[in-house]
């Protein structure tokens, strides 16, 4: 591993974890715990995103208490994803990062449903859980209210980390972008 | 003074309570019904308090306790099947075993992982990690990224604390919080991305990348306590795992 992903990672890591608990302060219904992976991935590749997000679940873990490692599976999908995103340069404009968000929104809710209602049995962030129990007491079944809530809420956070990030690439100067070439094509410089 | 370092579970060699960590978590997904479950809990508690990080246990309630009213709430009164009478309320009798087993679970899981964060050492670590003759790069990643935190912490709030007296309004509709993300998390965003220039040229000119075998200056000790420690957690681990496979 080069310095310079050595420089990286800690810090990608250090935004997941990081910027959850400003979100939280706002009083947002969001997680954004996926920024530096984005982050990483469009800087660096995939595979750094895919690293910077698996560890900080396992760290997120270690802090929190390990239940939330499966939940580790949805960062390597959203590397993944924004890699894809990256390469087609898909934080080019706000337009094209909220898209390529919402994509990555749908997917992650799916894999995040399953992964609640399988090992969870539905009952995992309290805010998300609210919203099962409300859905309940409507009468939905336990797993379309899983489905309802987790889809719901991870649409909107990927569409906003996404557009956040293509905002903060965008608005780099040319020296950063020479030194991460794989941002430069994400933003079509 | 290192986190825990006058604990015995300060003193134990750094990878013994983290594969007593990973066992307790293999344990506790595999644990099939509310009686296994609830006893690896109390095992979890007891080692926990014994080794002298009993507040991880008190600390896990934290998180734990919406989780147990939400299981309690969507299993034992939302559930179906046959109803049972406790107290006054009619419970799903299946939703309450599957909920009292979850509970147990994500409790025992909870505190040892919380247990582990009070007694782990990062300096401690790393030694032990170059005394095997594994990967700096790995060790240093945990280590760094432990170290990045708090400091990370501090300058998101410094920042909110800053955008606000600015007159940043962090209240309000939902639309005019969503606005104020940008505000708030550009500034941390970008000084990262300074930070990261800084810190790449300062590992480049340590050879940090490089792949070489560093010498701890003082390795901790393996102790042969540390070392069947390790080996029963994984054989009860194992032995966990092929019981619910098999059993």
């Amino acid at each position: 591993m080069n310095a310079r992903l050595l420089a990286l990672l800690p810090a990608a890591i250090a935004i997941n974890l990081v910027i959850g608990g400003l979100v939280n302060a706002m009083g947002l219904p969001l997680y954004l715990d996926s920024i530096g992976t984005i982050l990483a991935t469009v800087l660096a590749g995939p595979a750094v995103g895919i690293l910077a997000g698996a560890i900080g679940q396992v760290l997120f873990g270690l802090i929190n208490g390990y239940q939330w490692i499966p939940f580790g599976l949805i960062q390597v999908v959203i590397a993944v994803l924004a890699g894809v995103a990256a390469s087609q340069g898909g934080f080019r404009s706000a337009g094209r990062s909220v898209a390529w968000g919402l994509l990555t929104g749908l997917v992650a809710g799916a894999l995040s449903s399953i992964i609640s209602y399988v090992l969870f049995k539905g009952v995992t962030a309290t805010g998300t859980t609210a919203v099962v129990t409300l859905l309940r007491q409507f009468g939905l079944s336990l797993p379309a209210a899983v489905t309802a809530s987790s889809m719901a809420l991870d649409l909107v956070d990927k569409a906003v980390a996404f557009l956040v990030i293509g905002a903060l690439v965008r608005s780099s100067p040319n020296r950063m972008l020479g030194r991460f070439p794989r941002a430069a094509r994400a933003v079509a410089r | 003074m290192t986190p825990g370092s006058g604990t015995a579970a300060g003193r134990l060699h750094p990878f013994t309570p983290l594969v007593l960590t990973l066992c307790v978590a293999v344990i506790a997904v595999a644990a099939p019904d509310p009686l296994t479950a609830a006893a690896l809990y109390a095992v979890t508690v007891l080692l926990v308090v014994v080794t002298g990080v009993g507040r991880a246990a008190l600390r896990a309630l934290v998180p734990l306790a919406p989780l147990w009213l939400f299981l309690f709430l969507l299993h034992g009164v939302l559930g179906e099947g046959d109803r049972v009478a406790v107290m006054g309320l009619s419970l799903s009798r299946a939703g309450l075993a599957l909920a009292v087993t979850q509970a147990c679970r994500l409790g025992a899981i909870a505190t040892a992982s919380l247990a582990l964060h009070a007694s782990f050492s990062p300096a401690r670590f790393v030694d032990a990690v170059a005394d095997r003759g594994w990967s700096f790069s790995w060790s240093y990643l945990l280590v760094a990224t432990l170290q990045a935190l708090p400091r990370f912490r501090a300058r998101a709030g410094a920042i909110l604390d800053a955008q606000r007296s600015r007159g940043l309004r962090l209240r309000g509709s939902p639309l005019n919080r969503i606005r104020a993300i940008g505000p708030v998390t550009f500034p941390l965003l970008l000084g990262a991305l300074a930070e990261v220039d800084e810190r790449g040229f300062a590992l480049e000119t340590r050879c940090a990348g490089e792949v070489t075998r560093r010498t701890p200056l003082d390795p901790p000790a393996d102790r042969a306590g540390d070392r069947a420690a390790r080996w029963l957690a994984s054989a009860a681990a194992v032995a966990a795992v092929i019981w619910r496979v098999f059993g």
